[in-house]
């Protein structure tokens, strides 16, 4: 998969994988927050689990 | 040897263009520095909080700290930087602050902007240090979801917003009211204190904290050596979090505020801060956890005037914080049963108050760059918006929490101790801890 915005570093500016494709940083970032969201959730559940096994 | 015109010239530009980078790379060596030590905080967050805890909870407290301490770096990427750019003159957006935005040309990999990646880390590691102010206030009894919530929030969102509007060039605190305060005693100490003090109305006491008649049980941490190393490693990486508080132009250092400032005036009045909480704490209370919380408040307590103070009179501010600290705890505590297992209010929250009134009578006068002379009604004004912007978020959102049961652990939880219900870990496999360090009212106490 090619995720580079440049293709030679002559005048490079932002240069980082997909720098070249602002829709697809914003989905990147929505994946990144469901994540943490994610991850919260079976935090909570967890915790839920445990105490109902005390 | 003989040189044209043009060939100096072009020398001379080369020249000139190598002092540049050699500038922009100190900056970024100074700074990547500064978050290197900003992690001793967070290290002594953790084994001071593990210390203060039972041993039935080390390890519940130990991954409080770094659940908040993971997840604030992303949700600090992903709002909190922009946040910060967004708000200097309070709710309306900034024009240009889209740079912070997680999906901006700015916000990666950059050969033309050696600034914002190094500024984007030290700030979220100002971010990780507010929350865990809070971490150690309500140790044992929340629940670690509804803490990271908390965490994210404040870190993420509340304090960096009071650090917009406070500390920032252009904030409107300092535009409007003259605010000084370069330690950021205000946006950290004070939004954080009085967030947790907030949260731990709607959280209430331990089990055993208090007594159907009012009076107040100690409740012992297991590890009190543990606890006075982690709190005297907050105190060295405070050395990086007020590194990160001065700005390196290349020609001189300025504060937050632009104002002219010297690194060696930082570093006088941060040693006899940490001096005179030291020796203030002692003096009222003789614990040795209360002197390295003293080093805390010696250190909010000059924070807003680091620049300015003449050293001797920082160590008697920091010396006066240190008295008067302690204090305020045992009213909140005594009087109004908050339980605040580590006093993180009264240190952080009563602290932050503390140094910017300081600052407001004794560094009155000082112009600044943007905006009226730093005052005594600038000063403590700025304060209440702190304690407000701290408190009123701290305190609805752990209720919001409670009703809907994510704040506080089940009571049997508690009383069996959060690493036995939550955690598949055992902080001490090898060795049987004795009840009477669990402070477990229903374990057997060993024969004496």
């Amino acid at each position: 998969m090619n995720t580079a915005p440049i293709t030679s570093w002559e005048g490079a500016e932002a240069y980082f994988t997909f720098a070249d494709k602002p829709a697809l940083l914003v989905a990147i970032t929505l994946v990144g927050i469901g994540v943490c969201v994610w991850t919260i959730a079976s935090m909570a559940i967890h915790e839920n689990k445990a105490y109902k096994d005390m | 040897m003989e040189q044209s015109v043009p060939e100096l010239m072009a020398r001379l530009d080369s020249l000139e263009a190598s002092l540049s980078m050699a500038t922009t790379i100190n900056s970024e060596v100074f700074y990547w520095w500064c978050t290197a030590l900003m992690l001793a905080i967070h290290a002594g967050f953790l084994a001071y909080e593990m210390g203060a805890s039972r041993a039935k909870n080390a390890l519940a407290s130990g991954m409080k700290n770094l659940i908040a301490f993971a997840f604030l770096i992303p949700a600090f990427y992903y709002i909190g930087w922009w946040i910060y750019l967004a708000f200097p003159t309070g709710f309306t957006i900034t024009e240009g602050s889209e740079a912070g935005l997680p999906w901006s040309e700015y916000m990666g990999p950059n050969l033309t902007d050696n600034a914002s990646g190094i500024f984007y880390a030290a700030f979220t590691l100002f971010a990780a240090t507010t929350a865990s102010i809070m971490s150690g206030s309500v140790i044992e009894r929340i629940r670690i979801s509804g803490f990271t919530i908390l965490a994210l929030f404040l870190g993420a969102v509340v304090w960096i917003l009071g650090a917009s509007w406070g500390w920032h060039p252009d904030g409107w605190l300092t535009t409007e009211w003259g605010l000084h305060d370069v330690g950021a005693a205000g946006c950290v100490h004070t939004i954080a204190g009085f967030f947790t003090l907030g949260v731990l109305i709607n959280l209430g006491p331990r089990i055993g904290r208090f007594n159907a008649d009012g009076s107040v049980n100690n409740i012992d941490g297991h590890n009190m050596p543990m606890s006075l190393i982690g709190l005297m490693l907050i105190v060295m990486g405070f050395f990086g979090f007020l590194g990160g508080c001065i700005i390196y132009t290349g020609d001189m250092w300025t504060t937050i505020y632009n104002t002219p400032a010297t690194l060696s005036a930082f570093a006088f009045n941060t040693l006899m801060g940490v001096a005179g909480g030291m020796i203030g704490a002692y003096l009222v209370t003789r614990d040795p956890f209360w002197m390295m919380s003293g080093a805390l408040i010696g250190v909010i307590s000059s924070a807003p005037a680091l620049d300015l103070y003449y050293p001797g009179f920082a160590f008697l501010v920091s010396f006066g914080g240190g008295c008067i600290m302690p204090k305020l705890n045992d009213i909140l505590v005594e009087k109004f049963k908050i339980d605040d297992a580590v006093g993180a209010v009264a240190v952080h929250g009563f602290g932050g108050v503390w140094g910017l009134i300081a600052s407001g009578i004794f560094a009155s006068g000082y112009p600044n760059i943007a905006g009226p002379d730093i005052s005594f009604v600038g000063q403590l004004s700025s304060a209440v918006v702190f304690m407000i912007l701290g408190f009123a978020p701290g305190y609805v959102l752990s209720f919001v929490l409670k009703a809907v049961g994510l704040l506080r652990v089940s009571e049997a939880a508690e009383v069996a101790g959060l690493d036995k219900a939550e955690v598949p870990a055992s902080a001490y496999p090898e060795s049987s801890v004795p009840a009477a360090f669990t402070n477990d009212p229903t374990s057997p106490t060993p024969a004496e």
